[in-house]
């Protein structure tokens, strides 16, 4: 269980606005969440401060009942696109690989096969990363998390530039994982056709302006 | 000690000390240009002056002395540009301003020391006055940097390709980056006999774009860079011309550049 308990963070100096302000939210294993807001609602701030990124200004950040800090859960992050390498030389399978670093597997090359076969990337294993589409790419991303076998999966906008064919097979692949007892954490900017497939979606301007059923929430916003 | 031009074998140790450098800023370059530190680079090989001159001038190992300005320059950098010049643009800003000012500080020193230090020779380099010292020098630095490299490769590719992926599974992001900030300054300290201190970035830059442009991974990409960089030592060219060989590595480079440009990229492993 993960709990975030009156949460707000402002950058250092003394003039500097509250990026996030009382933020206080759980999320439960087998979760799939969506964490919706405008361009800086606070969304990367959140994803940071769970990382351990950044130290809460006020409130804290629990995971089993526990501190955050020092007992870490296992974690994996899918960044923003503008935040990878893609020109770096690297397969596909070696990127895939390299989630066992978090993770060393009893059998690393059967874990990183059932993540490439799981996002349909079994044919593409040998192709440079920088020669994937924009959807193959993000797949392969995910893939790597898999092998990260992590208790808190977080994505960060990574939906943007996929079709929305791509972006359901996206999100059956993590609503697998949150069926396998881990917390999957979403940030994104949309909330059209997909957020159906949340179990529940957190709305942040600064502070939790919702956090209820992706319907309701989707109510609420489409409210003049 | 210099190499003796008078015996048969005068073109020995030059020759090796041009193959070492070009095989260290081979293997360093492209881990620096996936990190984009090549400007951080270029800010190392400025702040190592001060400190070389005077270690030189003391009498004293110039490495630790470049290590020491080498550090303490990049520590200021970071804390400058950890705040509130964090954006892109602060980060140029406080790394171009600290590498002027190595350089200035570097020039004043030596100037001050009154002749005891060849400048010329510190900043372009002089592969004639290499002695057994800057070889042994090179070797270690080489040695070291491959260590670097074969212990933590997959750990090296994970922070090239996604830093903040890898910092959220719980690498030692911060450790790695110091550690390559270390072997950056000791690989260029190590070459200054051969390519001088201000223009080895050439020699980390266009080898590695090669590399990478045309390597199905991260080990073919230093593979690849690290026989350019002998390639182009600019050994012999340098004696050719009588001129020290920073400038004509810097000049090789540029067709390099040009060759990496219309290089195909690899697409399959």
């Amino acid at each position: 269980m993960l709990q975030v308990q009156g949460v707000s963070y402002r950058y250092p100096g003394k003039a500097s606005p509250a990026v996030l302000a009382d933020v206080s939210c759980s999320l439960g294993p087998g979760s799939l969440t969506a964490l919706l807001g405008p361009n800086g609602a606070g969304k990367s701030t959140l994803l940071n401060l769970l990382l351990g990124q950044l130290t809460p200004s006020q409130g804290r950040l629990l995971w089993s009942g526990q501190p955050m800090a020092p007992r870490r859960p296992r974690l994996a992050l899918v960044p923003q696109r503008s935040a990878i390498q893609w020109q770096m030389p690297i397969t596909v399978r070696d990127l895939v690989a390299l989630g066992t670093l978090a993770a060393p597997a009893d059998e690393p090359r059967l874990a990183i096969a059932e993540a490439l076969q799981s996002m349909g990337l079994a044919s593409l294993a040998d192709t440079r990363l920088s020669q994937l589409s924009g959807g193959q790419q993000q797949r392969a991303l995910l893939a790597r998390a898999l092998v990260q076998k992590a208790d808190l999966l977080l994505l960060d906008e990574p939906f943007t530039y996929l079709d929305p064919p791509t972006r359901q097979q996206l999100l059956a692949v993590l609503r697998q994982q949150a069926c396998g007892g881990r917390i999957v954490l979403v940030s994104s900017h949309d909330w059209g056709d997909s957020l159906q497939g949340y179990d529940r979606a957190l709305l942040l301007d600064t502070t939790l302006r919702a956090d209820d059923r992706p319907d309701r929430v989707l109510e609420r916003l489409q409210r003049p | 000690m210099s190499s003796d031009p008078t015996t048969f074998t005068w073109w020995l140790l030059p020759l090796l000390m041009a193959l070492l450098t070009g095989a260290m800023g081979g293997v360093a370059g492209p881990l620096l240009v996936v990190r984009r530190r090549v400007l951080h680079s270029n800010l190392i090989a400025h702040a190592v002056l001060p400190g070389v001159a005077l270690a030189l001038a003391a009498g004293i190992e110039p490495l630790l002395g470049g290590l020491a300005s080498g550090v303490g320059v990049t520590w200021l950098a970071e804390r400058l540009s950890s705040r509130r010049l964090a954006d892109d643009a602060g980060q140029e800003v406080v790394a171009n301003t600290l590498l002027a000012a190595s350089l200035g500080l570097g020039v004043l020193l030596i100037q001050a020391l009154d002749g005891d230090v060849d400048l010329n020779s510190l900043l372009f380099g002089d592969l004639l006055t290499a002695g057994p010292a800057d070889l042994l020098r090179a070797a270690i630095a080489l040695g070291l940097l491959l260590i670097l490299v074969c212990g933590r490769y997959q750990q090296l590719v994970f922070l090239a390709v996604d830093p903040e992926g890898a910092a959220a599974a719980g690498l030692p992001v911060r450790r790695l980056q110091q550690l390559l900030s270390l072997a950056t300054t000791l690989v260029i300290v190590s070459g200054m006999a051969a390519v001088g201190l201000i223009l080895a970035i050439a020699l980390y830059s266009a080898p590695a774009l090669i590399g990478l442009r045309t390597a199905a991974s991260l080990r073919g990409a230093l593979g690849r860079s690290a026989a350019i960089g002998m390639a182009v030592g600019g050994f012999g060219l340098s004696l050719l011309l009588d001129s020290p060989p920073g400038p004509v590595i810097a000049c090789l480079c540029v067709p390099l550049l040009l060759g990496s440009a219309a290089a195909p990229h690899r697409g399959r492993g």
